[in-house]
């Protein structure tokens, strides 16, 4: 008996009619639907116990207090911790990515090697062996040179020390106001110590210009501060910028105008027979009396007199005023912007009292390295033009955590000029535009890998002293900058009078007065000392910077805007702040610059055109904006748009309006100030 | 001739019942006893754990190594810094002490152990809120083993054979009067 074709047929009917009778379809469909749910891209939780482990942000000069939640000790969140005084449990957008950013795509995975435009992996026993070739002839010549992008910490210390010893001075911080202070308090004011604001304890703050609840100084405690203010907000600007907003009042001054608005109010506070016991007083009171009259005040910023007269009166009037004069944007102050500040609290007896302007300490550790505070007054645009000049030709520049190709006033000119250097190191985290076009980087950790610090953050008003513990090992292949300086130190036979990094921060915390094991566990020191000024003096040579004409040629005031959430000098956008970037700051490609209804008239503007703000030293191109929030004949800009390197989240988005920021040199002072830049703003 | 036609007719009649039942049988019978073993592959723990040991020869307790945290989540397993409290060195004979020293405490690894019972990420599980229950009215009965229990490895769905599937949850809730809202489970 064969098996013919119809028995085949109903065998297999059979079969399939038996087969429902089995889990295989069912359990075959279940599991495929699982399976179809499992793509190895989705990411997989891990479970593990719940922790929190302190440390201090070192995103952005701020120094937060964090605390970093982990699960199965593995980095998720990032919070403010609430028993730190520069955080008191608040956080900045950036310090909110800061887990994020461990796993950016944009962080360099270990020491690369520029080989003709494309980099090559190379060993940290590799790299240490090419720089030690490198500078074993520069030992002694001078020719190398740093930048350094981390305002407060310790590591400085280190790298300053390791400079020296290699017979070099050229040691350079990033601009900021903090450098800017450095320049006019302890250089040409005399001036003891690192300038500071006693914000918690005044019941009057005036800003002029510094965007204290925005970006400028310690934000997070500015803004704590504020949240417990026992007075007056009082902000002065171009710009309703986010201290304007939420301030009592708002005085819409051109930038860079808001020195003449304070030798305005100091105009009114010497008549009503405010002294001060710093040198050169008479001069400088002559001066002012001479020529920031209520009359010209007015015309240069216009401000009516009577406003002016109304604050001063206030000012007069407060128990514990303090004035925090900076730039808008935290860089480019001329002197007088910082003068004119301190002097006004000179004049209303402010120094180093509750709630006033404070001279605060610095504390070293390492002995070989020169005071950071002298540092901080070298300036970066003089070395830049000194290269330019070819006056200065260093042959290895080392770049430690900043991105001047990105972040410099005139940032595409900066990097020709810096093309002359035949040698440069970065030791970045991430893939900056600066990294980008070094011959080496050697990455090191990012903040929650690595120990750190943060001395004092500038605009604190107090000595602060907190420790970055690391908090998870290094992702990626990255060596903390200080640890390979030491090692590199000891190849080319140098020795720096130092065993380890560690060492230096618990030298640091011992000098101070701090416990070492409470710094590691997250508590900071907070010490009361001032610095007593014995030596101050009145730089009256400053004053005529305030009477200085506007170009004609380029008749828009540019004012830039640093916001966390987009980035600031040395960090691109986030992906967390992707999302945060509202729909009238960004459009598709293109970001938006901010006008209001009468500068957009005058200009034949309308809203969302296309244009391009042209300065003498570039252009880049943008959409407008019409609001309200930006004074008459001023175009506001965001800064941290147009980045070139990094990641899919911050790269060709809008334009970098560094390229625009104008410098020029002060006359009396030779400081270069780019906080007054001008523009034309041209249909594109 | 006639008697031949009508034999035939017979045969046609019962050669298609009959295949029938053997395609159907067949398929029941690899249905329910070859389909499982195509499903799924049978995997041994990374290390042969004894609970045995732990349990009679050392007299620890089951909290020992599973116990609830201060916030009332569920720890699990241990972690190998847990174990490591007094594994940090070899302590006995056994060659698979000796690897879980030498591969996870000595590197500061986890182990990857194969859990039985392991839920998909999207199911929010509290052991506390059953912990009335008996372990075992869920989990496989490890605390007697000596050799951890074969792990059968589901190759669609990379889950455990005994992986708890939602109507098993689901019935166990109607029958104990707990919610079946989605909520209850999905976070």
């Amino acid at each position: 008996m064969g098996l013919d074709r119809r028995g085949f047929i109903t065998f297999l009917v059979g079969g399939a009619a038996g087969t429902l009778f089995t889990p295989v379809p069912w359990k075959l469909l279940d599991d495929v639907s699982i399976w179809s749910q499992n793509w190895p891209w989705i990411p997989k939780l891990k479970y593990g116990a719940k922790g929190v482990t302190p440390t201090t942000c070192k995103l952005c000069p701020a120094g937060c207090g964090l605390d970093i939640n982990t699960v199965g000790k593995r980095p998720v969140t990032a919070e403010g911790n609430f028993s730190h005084p520069l955080s008191q449990g608040g956080i900045c957008p950036l310090g909110a990515a800061a887990v994020q950013l461990l796993y950016s795509p944009a962080r360099v995975k270990g020491p690369l090697k520029n080989n003709g435009g494309k980099f090559e992996s190379i060993s940290w026993d590799e790299a240490k062996k090419i720089l030690a070739e490198k500078l074993s002839t520069q030992k002694g010549s001078g020719n190398v040179a740093l930048i350094s992008g981390d305002e407060n910490g310790t590591a400085n210390e280190v790298l300053a020390a390791f400079l020296a010893a290699l017979g070099s001075s050229d040691y350079y911080f990033m601009p900021s106001d903090a450098t800017a202070y450095a320049t006019t308090w302890n250089k040409m004011m005399g001036g003891q110590g690192q300038v500071g604001f006693d914000l918690e304890n005044s019941d009057y703050v005036l800003m002029l210009g510094a965007d204290l609840l925005s970006s400028w100084g310690t934000v997070v405690r500015n803004q704590k501060a504020f949240g417990q203010k026992k007075g007056q907000y009082i902000y002065v600007g171009p710009v309703q910028t986010g201290s304007a907003s939420v301030a009592d009042k708002w005085v819409p001054v051109l930038p860079g105008k808001e020195s003449v608005f304070a030798l305005g109010l100091a105009y009114y506070i010497l008549k009503a027979g405010k002294t001060c016991s710093a040198k050169g007083f008479a001069d400088f009171k002559e001066y002012i009396l001479t020529n920031y009259t209520p009359s010209k005040v007015q015309a240069l910023t216009g401000v009516p007199a009577n406003d002016i007269k109304k604050v001063a009166a206030e000012l007069i009037a407060a128990r514990r005023p303090v004035i925090v004069s900076g730039s808008d944007f935290g860089q480019g102050s001329g002197s007088l912007d910082t003068v004119a500040g301190i002097f006004l609290n000179l004049l209303l007896g402010r120094l180093n009292q509750p709630g006033g302007l404070v001279a605060l300490p610095s504390v070293q550790a390492v002995d070989k390295a020169p005071d950071l505070n002298q540092l901080r007054q070298n300036s970066l645009i003089n070395f830049i033009s000194d290269v330019q000049k070819g006056a200065k030709r260093p042959d290895v520049l080392f770049i430690y955590e900043a991105n001047p190709l990105y972040a410099l006033p005139q940032a595409s000119q900066v990097a020709s000029v810096l093309d002359k250097i035949p040698f440069k190191v970065s030791f970045s985290t991430f893939l900056d535009e600066t990294a980008a076009k070094a011959d080496l980087i050697l990455p090191t950790p990012h903040f929650l890998e690595r120990l750190d610090d943060a001395y004092t953050p500038f605009g604190a008003g107090a000595v602060t002293y907190s420790v970055s513990t690391p908090v998870i090992k290094p992702v990626f292949d990255a060596k903390p900058t200080p640890d390979f300086i030491l090692e590199l130190a000891e190849a080319l036979g140098v020795d720096l009078g130092i065993s380890s990094f560690e060492d230096v921060l618990n030298a640091k915390a011992g000098k101070l007065g701090a416990d070492w094991e409470e710094l590691q566990g997250g508590q900071a020191y907070v010490g009361d000392k001032k610095v007593f000024q014995s030596t101050l003096s009145l730089p009256t040579q400053t004053l005529s910077g305030g009477l200085k004409m506007a170009s004609t040629e380029y008749p828009i005031y540019l004012a830039p805007q640093a916001k966390p959430y987009i980035g600031n000098t040395k960090l691109a956008t986030p992906p967390f702040g992707v999302v945060t970037i509202r729909e009238n700051e960004l459009k598709g490609r293109d970001f938006y610059v901010h006008l209001n209804k009468a500068t957009a008239k005058k200009l034949g503007l309308k809203q969302d055109k296309k244009v391009k703000l042209v300065s003498a030293a570039g252009q880049c191109k943008a959409l407008v904006n019409i609001t309200e929030t930006v004074m008459n004949d001023v175009v506001a800009a965001p800064l941290g748009f147009g980045h070139t390197a990094w990641d899919d989240f911050s790269k060709g988005k809008g334009d970098n309006v560094f390229n625009v920021l104008t410098v020029t040199q002060e006359k009396t002072t030779g400081l270069y100030v780019w906080n007054n830049s001008q523009v034309k703003v041209v249909k594109a | 001739m006639e008697g031949k036609k009508v034999a035939k007719t017979k045969s046609c009649a019962v050669l298609p019942f009959v295949t029938f039942i053997v395609g159907f049988v067949g398929a029941l019978v690899l249905g329910w006893w070859g389909f499982p073993k195509v499903l799924y592959s049978e995997k041994a723990q990374p290390i042969r754990f004894s609970h045995k040991v732990h349990v009679e020869d050392q007299a620890m307790d089951c909290e020992q190594c599973h116990s609830y945290r201060e916030d009332g989540s569920y720890a699990g397993l241990p972690t190998t810094e847990q174990c490591a409290e007094c594994h940090m060195e070899v302590m006995g004979e056994d060659p698979d002490e000796a690897k879980f020293v030498e591969e996870y405490v000595n590197e500061e690894k986890e182990v990857p152990w194969l859990v039985y019972q392991k839920q998909p990420d999207n199911v929010y599980f509290s052991h506390i809120a059953h912990q009335d229950f008996d372990c075992t009215e869920c989990h496989l009965d490890v605390a007697n083993t000596d050799t951890p229990p074969v792990f059968y490895e589901n190759k669609l769905s990379g889950y455990s054979k005994h992986t708890m599937k939602m109507w098993q949850c689901e019935r166990c809730h109607a029958q104990n009067g707990a919610s079946n809202a989605c909520y209850i489970c999905h976070k």
